[in-house]
């Protein structure tokens, strides 16, 4: 923004969008694991519909993707709303 | 950042046009190899660091694995130590003690956590070092680089992959070993038997190991550490620092050995470009203090080197605080030290206690969601409750279990011995019948007591709320 450029979503490389979705989400994914694992057991969750091929393991894994999905949607949603601000500001800026 | 600042620029323009004009691409680094005290020093961290991750799983402890964080059974074996999910509290109390020791040693000596023993770095040196042993020194990997590809790079670029891909499966298959029992693991492994979400992790983990230490290196400190963003707030004019001496060094330029540098008016840094071309994020260090330094001190150990064959004196590059730099004295008992220190003793000695006194006997207490409360043939007022019993404990134990709360309160249960064997969960139907005249309330709390019959002073609490009509 130092020279004026409107912030626009290509100043950030794709590479670079997709880590800051991708990282942060999978460090809170592990956290939330590893609280909702402890908290409840998966056995105790599905007692009866559970597929019995689907160990705990694979309920962990299951777990952990699927929070790792959420963060990451959370954090696609920060990073569209962020630029998209950053842009309008950028706009005004410029019409000033 | 750099960008064009031209007026020109500022006309919206295709995305792609941009992203190749404001994005300097990645310059690879080539790191050139190190010798010397600290990079013996980094050296003894990382093989010690790597020899505890892969031998850890193999050690055994009175006949089982002694690290294991065994999910599948829900348990985790540290030694002696059996923790269970009800014990997440002391990972969390872990947490707290690995966060307080950043702080305290951040204050103290700066990133030497980044140097010497981030996990980053020391699979990067290990990465970096098979590199080394396939496409040869720093000359020769710039050399191979720029080659356009031909047989005899594809040769060396497949065998330098071939390892680090096998050193990352070793790594995930290690990972995955702390977690289920690593010798029927291994078994599994060379039966090509393994599950399917054993072979997810194992393929996982090494896939991010030969990401992170193989490919994205520098990277990863430069944009995906929180760590190296927020370091410089644990910082004062008393840490330990990574510093290029100026006023020493200035004005820079080359000379030859015998000449007399006051003489030609040049400072002691002859400008051979040692410290950048040994910097694992390709910095210049005599460009001041910046947030890409990792501390890994490879430039103090390469200037030492050219300073010692100039025939000058050590420590153009050196380890130093800015109060050293500025003529003054380094402090290291100050207010900011003795809080961090003060802090982490505290939680580390209640993290200690409560492992300490620690009760192997958990109880849980659950009430019957089917129905709120019975009234039984007699008039009395009846509430059913599961209670799950764990015994954490080495030995089987005999429990005896009363309640109280409710004047008159009457526990049973078809149980008649309630003994669990070691490392058990017992699931214990009970109910509770009251009279319904010493209700005061709707909801009334009661408690359980459980008292092991052979050791009186092992007993566990729960409180549970009893409901009735009122």
């Amino acid at each position: 923004m130092q020279d004026g450029l409107p912030m626009t979503t290509s100043r950030i490389s794709r590479l670079q969008k997709c880590i800051a979705i991708l990282w942060p989400s999978f460090l809170t994914a592990i956290v939330a694991t590893g609280v909702f694992f402890s908290a409840f057991d998966p056995d105790d969750l599905f007692p009866f519909d559970a597929d019995p091929e689907i160990s705990r393991l694979g309920f962990y894994t299951i777990g952990f993707l699927l929070f790792w999905l959420i963060a990451a949607v959370s954090g696609i949603g920060t990073l569209y709303f962020a630029i998209t601000n950053c842009m309008r500001q950028g706009q005004g800026k410029q019409d000033d | 950042m750099t960008s064009p600042s031209t007026k020109g620029s500022r006309e919206p323009q295709p995305d792609e046009q941009l992203e190749q004009s404001l994005y300097a691409k990645r310059q690879k680094i080539f790191p050139r190899e190190v010798h010397g005290l600290y990079a013996r020093l980094r050296l003894a961290g990382v093989l010690g660091l790597l020899g505890i991750f892969y031998f850890t799983p193999w050690l055994r402890w009175n006949g089982h694995q002694a690290v294991l964080l065994d999910l599948p059974a829900r348990k985790f074996h540290i030694f002696g130590l059996t923790l269970w999910p009800q014990d997440f509290i002391y990972l969390a109390f872990l947490l707290i003690i690995a966060g307080l020791a950043l702080f305290f040693f951040t204050a103290l000596a700066g990133r030497i956590w980044c140097g010497y023993a981030c996990p980053q770095t020391v699979w990067t040196e290990a990465f970096l070092w098979l590199e080394r042993k396939v496409e040869g020194d720093r000359m020769k990997q710039q050399k191979l680089d720029a080659m356009p590809m031909n047989a005899k790079k594809l040769r060396i670029r497949a065998t330098k992959h071939t390892f680090w891909i096998l050193f990352s499966v070793w790594t995930g298959f290690t990972f995955v070993g702390y977690f289920t029992p690593i010798i029927e693991l291994g078994q599994r492994l060379v039966q090509f038997g393994l599950g399917p979400w054993e072979t997810f992790w194992v393929v996982f983990y090494g896939f991010a190991t030969y990401g992170n230490a193989g490919w994205m290196r520098e990277q990863v400190c430069m944009y995906m550490c929180p760590y190296a963003r927020f370091q410089s707030a644990m910082f004062d004019k008393d840490t330990l620092i990574i510093s290029y001496l100026p006023e020493r060094g200035e004005p820079r330029g080359s000379r030859k050995r015998s000449t007399n540098p006051r003489e030609l008016g040049l400072g002691d840094c002859i400008d051979c470009t040692m410290c950048v071309q040994v910097c694992p994020t390709g910095i210049d260090i005599r460009d001041g203090l910046q947030y890409e330094c990792i501390a890994c001190s490879a430039c103090i150990d390469a200037c030492d080197d050219v300073m010692d064959k100039m025939g000058y004196q050590r420590g153009l590059i050196k380890y130093t605080t800015q109060h050293e730099m500025t003529g003054g004295k380094t402090h290291i008992l100050r207010p900011r030290m003795v809080v961090y220190a003060v802090l982490l003793l505290v939680v580390m000695g209640i993290f200690a206690y409560s492992i300490g006194t620690r009760t192997s006997l958990g109880l849980d207490v659950i009430r019957d969601r089917n129905r709120l409360y019975r009234e039984t043939a007699d008039g009395l007022i009846e509430n059913v409750y599961t209670l799950k019993i764990l015994n954490m404990d080495k030995v089987a134990h005999r429990y005896t279990l009363s309640v109280a709360g409710i004047p008159g309160i009457e526990l049973f249960t078809d149980m008649k011995d309630i003994e669990v064997t070691a490392g058990d969960v017992m699931e214990l139907p009970v109910r509770l019948r009251a009279d319904e005249a010493e209700l005061k309330v709707r909801s009334s709390k009661v408690m359980f007591e459980l008292v092991a019959s052979d050791e009186p002073e092992l007993s566990v609490q729960e409180e549970a709320r009893f409901l009735g009509p009122r």
